[in-house]
């Protein structure tokens, strides 16, 4: 499916991100671009502060922030509703579906800031055509769907907006490792189609494979930085993740 | 405290001489007052204080009330006599309007209660012992030895007298082990039943202590007026009620009266335009619940907060002292090898989805285990299995030796169980010392009648459990951080005051669920530093944790979870060689050969 | 039973009442968590407007309604907006705000419209029908066919306008809601009108078949939550069955017990709430730690 637009390839820039929660400090002056195009890969143990600095771009919990930009467009007065009209899609932590509501309502939703017209429907067969399955599942309520199809449903979902540029929280938690083979077979085929990522993991694996460079975070503060084929091999990223 | 004593001195001496100034009509006034004053500090002890949504508050009143009426008019009982039978059948009835806040909370408990209030209106409208809508008149004025209580001025004194008791007595089970109970089960239910606040009976212990205030006051207000019908007990009155609690502020029992009297005063100064009245208060309502949620009470501590921070107060200048080690307790080699915890092939299922397949796993005694395992792995639901939160699908655990599957989570804290939590469930509203108070506190609640049969050795306890609190405050180094909310504190403090209040539960079995989680890395060393002093004072230990470094190097056996089974259980460098953890951390399943050799674990 | 069969029949027509009350209840508890003491009021409001607009303006019956549908509307707007920061955070003030809501409501019916009931006589001929020696009143029919046309329209509005499912995906999840671009806070706004318009409905239906006075809405809105939680809280078939079976326990207890009926029906449903807290089609309240 086409994923850019007119404007073009668009890069997310984001300078000093810092998120508390009451009185901790989850993220930590954290700074790092994705440029258009391009996938970029955040990785390190739970609890390192992956999931808030998302959030926290997504301005879904409350953040300071030096600048934040995407293109020409300064993301930090932009509240999290009106992200995905700038070209931003967010596949949430944990599958977050709309477990009461059939899969193509799920869909359709994520469509919610276009108009639904034939064009929706076209995104639509495109999706359905990058995840078969859930075309067959279409009228199932999303929660009585399997974890990995869940999945799928969350990436999708995101997909419908038409978004240039992917934030996907933790896309291979609780899979399998066929299913997260599945996944990282989406995440190269979005790549390839122009679509920016950034990829929020624990499976260093699947990340490295996927992007094509990465950060390693340790306590919400930046440990490491590289490209991924340099980090695979690096030994330091196993010590940080098994705490030897 | 002497100033406290001089103002209610004051306010008492006023109190005296209040009606010489007063008209017969004004007397009668401040004696409704008054009895509204008592059905008040009923409603905040059920609902302020221990947090559970009672709108039947006004039936409790009308069954005082109604009983007396009934056993002096048509059983010919003495007033006295019928007065105490008439606080006992209020209690009955406490104890079946509490019946359901066993099942049920908040707004169904609100339904519930309210809709039992509207029977009571109900029946006393229709039954003809009740006089049905006319309701029953010429109710004797009670009688004392050379005192005339038919006397509105003298009827005064005696229901000054009996306020004074209540309040006394409401203020005396508040500031004490019942109270601080009850305030943490308010705050947070799941984590009082976790330190053995045996929820069941406090909730019934609540309600009860409500329909002995509204027994009193029903009783009052018959002796005063002298006659009974169904529209004083009505909704209408119990919102009223309501209002005076919220506005008052319903967490204090002083701010209950003082939202009687004023709330009560501006209905008098507008008695000819009720309706009016009945918007202000109302809105009034809605204007103290969105912005000052604690009510007139709370105002004084939300202002002084306020100014701090105009004045650039940065909190306190409080510091975190250092941890003092427990003293080592010698390792009894017979009990070395005894299991303290078994967990047989649990699995626990939820609607489709398997948190937990299969698992066993056996502790023993004064071992540190760690449990580890990715997001989603199902550790926390173990530790929710283990804790009686949840009840599992299939299999067993047993807690030193006993069967102990789905017991409720009070009765394996009180086995000798604690936890911490993983977003930290401190009691909110209680300071440290009161968060630890609560832990150390093993009475049981159905002792509650102690507080009316022995004051004194319940105070002597509570003096002993303020001692044995600051013990414990100076170990865990956070003397100076007793009288703080725990809110205001940062987030490495909470930590360590969750830990010293699972602590101060006295265990055999101490469960942490992520201690680590937010520390920074001094913080964890000294974590690390204090769990292995708690095991060596003799305790046992289970700690989910992500930080691997610490699980490393704090715990003897680890059993690593993935998707729900048992993957790995081992010495530390053994799991961390283990393949399938690798890959189920990593996402690869390259060999371990290019691992860095395991430098050794310091113990 | 034909004895039987005729006391269902009476309680149907005012049980539909009590399940678009329940419905109110429901929507505006799915979409946000809230639970709205302050519905009884709405109601009694509702109520007081459509026969006024009959009875005085001399509006039909039908434009009476839907005129006391849209300004009842506008005051659930009014209790959201206010009540907004609230939302989702603490549950006992949340309520007891709208018990604030209730208190001034109720006293500023008695300002308007004074502290007596009046009488709204029936826009249809009052002649029972005669059915298989039934005896059914003609309004009845009309209560039941609207109040099925409501739920019916609500349920279309639900699954197949998008603003329906966007207020359900709200119910949901409400940061993934926010995420593909819904209003959260217009979403709730919507939701509350509905409730208090259905509580419209509810009211204007009523004044026919009850006496509109002040005292009206506290029994219907207590009623209809009754309903609403023995259906299972949020869920629409509960609250339609929920509200039928409180209706026909009414209907009943006015014929076995007269006087007490209010008494047994609190205690019947009490025993329903301890045995089951979470109705017919209740599901959720996992514990969660």
């Amino acid at each position: 499916m086409t994923t850019t637009s007119a404007t073009g390839l668009a890069t997310l820039t984001v300078e000093g991100l810092t998120v508390h929660y009451g009185g901790v400090c989850a993220v930590r002056d954290l700074s790092f671009s994705v440029p258009g195009g391009e996938a970029i890969g955040v990785i390190g143990a739970n609890g390192a502060g992956k999931t808030s600095t998302l959030k926290a771009v997504m301005g879904l919990v409350p953040r300071t922030v030096g600048a934040l930009r995407f293109g020409d467009v300064d993301l930090s007065v932009v509240s999290a509703r009106t992200m995905v009209r700038h070209g931003i899609g967010y596949v949430p932590e944990g599958r977050h579906v709309f477990a009461g509501l059939p899969v193509e309502k799920n869909l359709l939703l994520g469509a919610y800031a276009r108009k639904w017209n034939a064009a929706t429907r076209q995104t639509l067969t495109e999706v359905y055509d990058l995840f078969p399955v859930l075309g067959e599942m279409r009228g199932r309520l999303a929660g009585a769907l399997s974890g990995g199809q869940q999945q799928m449903l969350a990436i999708g979902r995101a997909l419908m907006s038409r978004p240039r540029l992917l934030l996907l929280d933790e896309p291979s938690m609780g899979l399998s490792p066929k299913l997260v083979e599945d996944i990282l077979a989406v995440l190269l085929r979005l790549r390839t189609e122009g679509l920016s990522l950034l990829l929020v993991e624990q499976n260093a694996k699947l990340t490295f494979e996927a992007t094509s460079s990465c950060l390693v975070v340790e306590n919400g503060e930046v440990a490491m930085t590289g490209t991924s084929a340099q980090l695979r091999h690096d030994p330091r990223v196993r010590q940080i993740y098994l705490g030897l | 405290m002497k100033q406290r004593i001089a103002v209610a001195g004051l306010i008492g001496l006023a109190l005296w001489f209040l009606p010489y100034g007063l008209d017969s009509y004004a007397i009668h006034v401040v004696n409704v007052i008054l009895i509204f004053a008592i059905l008040a500090i009923g409603l905040g002890l059920v609902m302020g204080v221990a947090g559970q949504v009672n709108l039947a508050q006004v039936a409790f009143f009308g069954v005082g009330a109604y009983a007396t009426a009934i056993l002096t008019t048509h059983q010919g009982l003495g007033f006295w006599v019928s007065a105490v039978l008439a606080v006992l059948a209020t209690v009955v009835v406490g104890v079946v309007v509490g019946t359901p806040a066993l099942r049920v909370q908040s707004h169904y408990l609100g339904i519930v209660t309210l809709g039992l209030a509207l029977a009571f209106t109900n029946w006393v409208t229709n039954a003809e012992i009740a006089g049905g809508a006319e309701g029953i008149s010429a109710i004797p004025a009670p009688t004392l030895p050379g005192i005339d209580l038919s006397s509105e001025y003298l009827y005064y004194y005696l229901e000054l007298a009996v306020f004074a008791v209540v309040l006394t007595f409401g203020l005396f089970v508040v500031r004490t082990g019942l109270g601080r109970r009850m305030r943490a089960m308010r705050d947070d239910a799941l984590a009082a039943g976790a330190l053995g606040a045996e929820v069941p009976v406090l909730r019934m212990t609540a309600f009860m202590l409500a329909s002995v205030y509204g027994g009193v006051a029903g009783v009052l207000y018959a002796g005063l007026i002298r006659y009974v019908a169904p529209e004083s007990f009505n909704i209408a009155n119990m919102f009223l009620l309501l209002g005076m609690v919220i506005i008052g502020g319903r967490q204090s029992l002083i701010g209950c009266v003082i939202g009687a009297v004023s709330l009560a005063l501006v209905r008098e100064a507008l008695v000819d335009h009720p309706t009016i009245a009945q918007v202000a208060y109302g809105s009034v309502v809605v204007l103290v619940v969105v912005f000052a949620p604690t009510g007139l009470a709370g105002l004084p501590t939300r202002i002084r907060a306020l100014l701090a921070r105009r004045r650039g107060h940065q909190g306190t200048a409080a510091q975190l002292q250092p941890f003092q080690p427990y003293e080592t307790s010698p390792a009894d080699d017979t009990r070395r090898t005894t299991a303290i915890l078994e967990v047989e092939h649990v699995s626990k299922q939820f609607r489709g989805l398997k948190a937990l397949d299969d698992v066993s796993l056996t502790v023993a005694d004064r071992e540190i285990r760690g449990i580890v395992g990715p997001n989603g792995s199902g550790k926390t639901t173990l530790f929710n299995v283990i804790s009686g939160l949840y009840r599992p699908t299939a299999g067993r655990v047993r807690f030193l030796g006993r069967d102990m599957t789905g017991q409720a989570p009070y009765r394996l804290a009180r086995a000798g169980m604690s936890r911490t939590f993983q977003n930290l469930r401190l009691f909110g509203d209680l300071t440290v010392e009161e968060n630890l108070l609560v832990a150390l506190d093993r009475s049981r609640t159905r002792q509650s009648w102690r507080y009316v049969l022995r004051p004194i050795s319940v105070l002597r306890r509570d003096r002993d459990l303020h001692r044995q609190a600051r013990e414990v405050l100076t170990r865990y180094g956070l003397t100076e951080f007793a009288g703080l909310a725990p809110k205001a504190l940062p987030y490495g403090i909470q930590r360590r005051v969750e830990i010293a209040r699972a602590v101060a539960a006295a265990p055999t079995l101490l469960l942490l669920d992520e201690p680590a989680a937010g520390l920074n890395g001094e913080e964890v060393r000294q974590l690390s530093e204090i769990v292995r002093s708690i095991r060596d004072s003799g305790l046992t230990v289970i700690i989910i944790e992500h930080n691997m470094g610490l699980v490393m190097s704090l715990c003897e056996q680890i059993t690593v979870l993935a998707s729900g089974r048992i993957i790995a259980e081992g010495r530390p460098d053994e799991v961390a060689r283990d393949a399938a953890v690798i890959e189920a951390y990593l996402g690869d399943s390259m060999t371990a050969d290019d691992l860095p050799t395991v430098p050794e674990v310091t113990r | 039973m034909q004895v039987f069969l005729q006391t269902v029949i009476g309680g149907v027509s005012l049980g539909a009442v009590y399940a678009l009350v329940a419905l109110g209840f429901s929507l505006v508890y799915r979409t946000m968590g809230l639970v709205n003491f302050a519905h009884g009021n709405v109601v009694t409001v509702g109520a007081y407007l459509a026969s006024t607009f009959y009875l005085s303006t001399k509006l039909p019956f039908a434009l009476a309604m839907v005129v006391a549908i849209g300004l009842t509307a506008a005051i659930g707007l009014v209790i959201e907006r206010v009540l907004r920061p609230l939302e989702n955070r603490d549950f006992d003030l949340m309520l007891i705000g709208t018990i604030g809501f209730g208190i001034v409501l109720d006293a500023l019916i008695i300002m308007v419209w004074g502290a007596t009931g009046r009488a709204v006589p029936s826009p249809v001929p009052s002649a029972p029908i005669e059915l298989f020696g039934l005896r059914i009143r003609t309004y009845d029919l009309v209560v039941l066919a609207i109040a099925a046309a409501a739920t019916v329209l609500l349920v279309l509005f639900l699954s197949r306008t998008k603003r329906g499912a966007a207020m359900q995906a709200v119910a949901m999840d409400h940061e993934a809601a926010t995420a593909v671009g819904i209003h959260v806070g217009r979403s709730n706004a919507i939701a509350f009108m509905i409730g208090a318009g259905l509580a419209a409905l509810a009211g204007g239906l009523v004044g026919p078949l009850l006496y509109v006075s002040p005292a009206l809405g506290g029994a219907l809105g207590i009623k209809g939550f009754a309903a609403a939680i023995l259906g299972g809280f949020g869920s629409i078939p509960g609250a339609i069955v929920g509200g039928l079976a409180i209706g026909i326990l009414d209907s009943f207890t006015a014929g076995h017990f007269q006087g007490y009926s209010e008494l047994v029906t609190f205690l019947v449903f009490t025993v329903i709430i301890m045995v089951r807290p979470t109705g017919v089609f209740g599901e959720r309240t996992v514990n969660r730690a």
